[in-house]
């Protein structure tokens, strides 16, 4: 008799307990915690293998092709202009560049989707994780269709792993400001495994391989980022005061009284024929 | 004894349940579902861009009540719109629309509740990550100020059935330029706009849901209120398209002036006998 009633007290107690979860319930605590303001660790800057320094200390793994293009437009860097990079039109980084994280970046997790906020450019990630397959036709984005899987390596039912796979993008994109290419038929494929650290619960890792065609082998790198304690979030409008202006295919800048000059010495003024000629 | 054991069984299955909710176990059951893609809903007199007061098309007939210096600037920038200029919209350099003007939905809408914070996610100059804090903190006492400013929420049980069907959302600490619609209906220079929202489903149809919005701004002569009404996507799976301002644009801005880039990338007027810009920092290769 006690047993029975012990049995229909813990029955009694699973039953009340049942509304408390809810149908819709978010069992937050199988995933792990990705919640939070995350930034690049002190003294990495925007660089995509953080391990090493920037431009062509990056290694990047180019074929002799791409390698060129790179060089011709670090020296267009070095006469005042902006060579491969296009993101001084406030085009967004796209993928893998986004995961630099110039600004910081927060990560929402829900069962089907997890978000990817990055204040930088506003950018965001949709990565869906509803089970669903590659779209055969989809308008390709800087940031590409990015479909994930949660893995449970340690058998413990607690998901510790994002895998992650993004296609279907669109450019041009490069891995950093110096410039370094990804190829134009944007047939590139971003593998990403993302995890807490072991030992520190407040370190992110993305181990990203990039597959591209300008590249002789998959590059991958891992990136680091650093959980902020009570953050604050400021927003960042690229358009806002940008000084770069371009005008068929060159970048002039904008003079701090408002007139258009030259990036690079001895740059031609822009071509104004379709203005009356108010002289003469 | 016999209760004891009862008692420790109850106890048992407390624990239990604890460990199956998880500590940090969200049942968003207790919230509306605001899930999937919202498309602005636009009345029938609507037409050209969205606008602010969605019943009423944008320009003058959306009978803002302006004071009498800000229909004087809001006329003066129509005009400057008849002519070939962008006016106070300042939106066509690709800047954050912000509040309200975001709310336009001029590209679909997507909102995440968790329990602390709401986000609005717009991908329209994908300038808009409307993070609404519903964890009860105060104002803090110094906000940077920002296109979409600070949102503050609470949500309400209006029914008392134990879940929330209405937030209610506090805006402030902006910075602009900013207008209501790229009519260039504008706001107060001073950013001082206070913007208060009731956020809730349609009773009778799921798949709308309404924001109620007023504006409280130093250019009004009093609160303006309109109701907005979003439409669900009920495709559960719906596209979103990555819309990039700056990706192709053709407006260029020098100085205080605007010109267009023509066809073959050069520099045009976008008024007539409009100047051309002062290329005073070139060296003169011509004559």
């Amino acid at each position: 008799m006690l047993y029975r009633n012990a049995i229909g007290a813990v029955s009694l107690g699973l039953a009340l307990c049942a509304p408390i979860a809810g149908a819709r319930a978010l069992d937050e605590s199988k995933y792990p915690d990705f919640a939070g303001q995350w930034k690049r660790p002190p003294g990495i800057g925007n660089q995509f293998d953080t391990s090493k320094g920037q431009g062509r200390a990056q290694q990047v793994p180019l074929t002799p092709e791409y390698q060129a293009v790179f060089e011709a437009g670090l020296a267009d860097q070095a006469l005042g202009g902006q060579g491969n990079d296009p993101t001084y039109t406030c085009i967004p980084d796209g993928m893998p560049r986004v995961m630099n994280v110039i600004f910081p970046m927060e990560i929402i997790v829900t069962p089907n989707t997890t978000y990817m906020l990055i204040e930088y450019l506003t950018q965001q990630r949709r990565i869906y994780t509803d089970g669903r397959t590659l779209p055969e036709d989809f308008e390709p984005s800087f940031t590409g269709y990015s479909i994930g899987k949660w893995i449970d390596a340690d058998a413990n039912r607690r998901y510790q792993t994002l895998e992650v796979e993004t296609r279907l993008l669109k450019g041009p994109r490069t891995y950093d400001p110096s410039g370094a290419p990804l190829h134009p038929d944007n047939q590139s494929v971003v593998q990403e495994r993302i995890y807490l650290d072991k030992a520190n619960h407040d370190i992110l890792h993305d181990d990203i391989t990039t597959v591209d065609h300008a590249l002789t082998r998959p590059w991958t790198v891992n990136k680091r980022y650093v959980r902020v304690p009570n953050p604050i979030w400021v927003e960042s409008s690229c358009s806002e005061g940008n000084p770069h202006v371009r005008i068929d295919g060159q970048s002039y800048m904008m003079s701090a009284d408002g007139h258009l000059m030259p990036a690079k010495k001895g740059q031609k003024a822009p071509d104004l024929r379709y203005f009356n000629e108010p002289k003469k | 004894m016999l209760d004891r054991g009862a008692m420790g069984a109850l106890g048992l299955a407390a624990m239990l349940c604890l460990a199956a909710s998880g500590a940090r176990a969200f049942d968003d059951a207790q919230y509306p579902n605001l899930k999937g893609q919202w498309i602005g809903v636009r009345g029938t007199a609507g037409g050209g861009q969205p606008s602010f007061d969605p019943i009423k098309r944008w320009g003058t007939t959306q009978d803002a009540p302006l004071t009498g210096e800000y229909e004087a600037l809001f006329k003066a920038n129509l005009v400057d719109q008849r002519e070939g200029g962008q006016g106070t919209n300042a939106t066509s350099t690709c800047l954050a629309p912000g509040m309200p003007m975001v709310m336009n939905a001029h590209s679909p809408m997507e909102i995440i509740i968790l329990p602390e914070v709401t986000y609005i996610r717009v991908d329209h100059i994908r300038d808009t990550h409307r993070r609404i804090f519903t964890d009860g903190r105060d104002w803090p006492a110094e906000i940077e100020p920002s296109f979409d400013g600070y949102s503050i929420g609470q949500w309400i049980d209006t029914k008392g059935d134990g879940r929330y069907d209405l937030l209610e959302v506090e805006t402030r600490g902006f910075k602009g330029p900013r207008s209501y619609d790229a009519s260039g209906l504008p706001l107060h220079r001073d950013n001082k706009s206070v913007f208060k929202e009731r956020i809730y489903l349609d009773r009778a149809n799921p798949n709308l849901f309404h924001d109620d919005v007023t504006v409280i701004d130093d250019g009004l002569t009093r609160p303006w209120t309109v109701h907005k009404t979003y439409r669900r996507n009920t495709n559960p799976r719906p596209i979103w398209v990555e819309y990039v301002c700056a990706e192709g644009q053709q407006l260029v801005h020098i100085g205080n002036e605007g010109y267009m880039l023509s066809a073959d990338g050069y520099l045009m007027p976008t008024r007539k006998n409009q100047a051309p810009p002062d290329l005073k920092y070139f060296k003169q290769t011509q004559k």
